[in-house]
């Protein structure tokens, strides 16, 4: 479990970092880049969660959250051009 | 503690520390396209190791086609998304680094400066 614990803290720690990132970056572009690994990271963080809580359904919302991400990371490289392609 | 239980947290340790590796790119390196290229890594194998590492640890068959399914769309989506995202980023013109480091020059804040 020790192992669990630590991974949940370091890929919080990455989250953190990316929060910081999109708050801070210079360029619309680093926004978008840091959400794209933080909803990586909340992916991850919610795979990690069902196992410590020996959930059922942990790989079925791993399953839908990983295709909305990629529908997610699409709309962000849309939204940056403002529309265009 | 099983074996299979023991490989799941190597795994789940693996993954996370992909993790942590892209965000320490995504605060230190210099410019988008840089960062993206951490990111689109992480996305890609840090997602699959965690899930598998998950999996380890109470293996049903149901689960198993699950991940595999995880498995095959994270690998075909995450360099989808990161091409589409660094491609929007170059077409609204995001500045671009030149990284080049004189070490003659006293100055430091010319080896700083994009040119």
């Amino acid at each position: 479990m020790i192992a669990l614990d630590v991974s949940i803290i370091l890929i919080a720690i990455a989250c953190v970092a990316s929060t910081y990132r999109m708050l801070a970056g210079p360029t619309e572009a680093d926004r978008a880049i840091a959400g794209d690994l933080l909803l990586f990271g909340v992916i991850g963080l919610i795979a990690l969660f069902g196992i410590r809580a020996a959930s059922t359904f942990t790989f079925d919302i791993v399953l839908i959250a990983s295709v909305v991400g990629f529908l997610g990371a699409l709309s962000l490289a849309r939204a940056l051009t403002r529309g265009k392609r | 503690m099983t074996i299979l239980t023991i490989i799941g947290n190597v795994l789940i340790a693996a993954g996370a520390l992909v993790f942590t590796t892209a965000a320490l790119g995504l605060l230190r390196f210099p410019d988008a396209y840089t960062r993206i290229s951490a990111v689109g890594t992480a996305g890609g194998i840090g997602i699959i190791l965690v899930v598998t590492g998950a999996l380890l640890h109470q293996p049903t068959i149901p689960d198993v086609i699950k991940v595999l399914l995880i498995i095959a769309l994270q690998l075909t989506t995450s360099a989808i998304g990161s091409i589409a995202i660094a491609r929007s980023a170059y077409l609204v013109r995001t500045p671009l680094r030149r990284s080049s480091y004189n070490e003659l020059t006293e100055n430091t804040d010319d080896n700083e400066r994009p040119g």
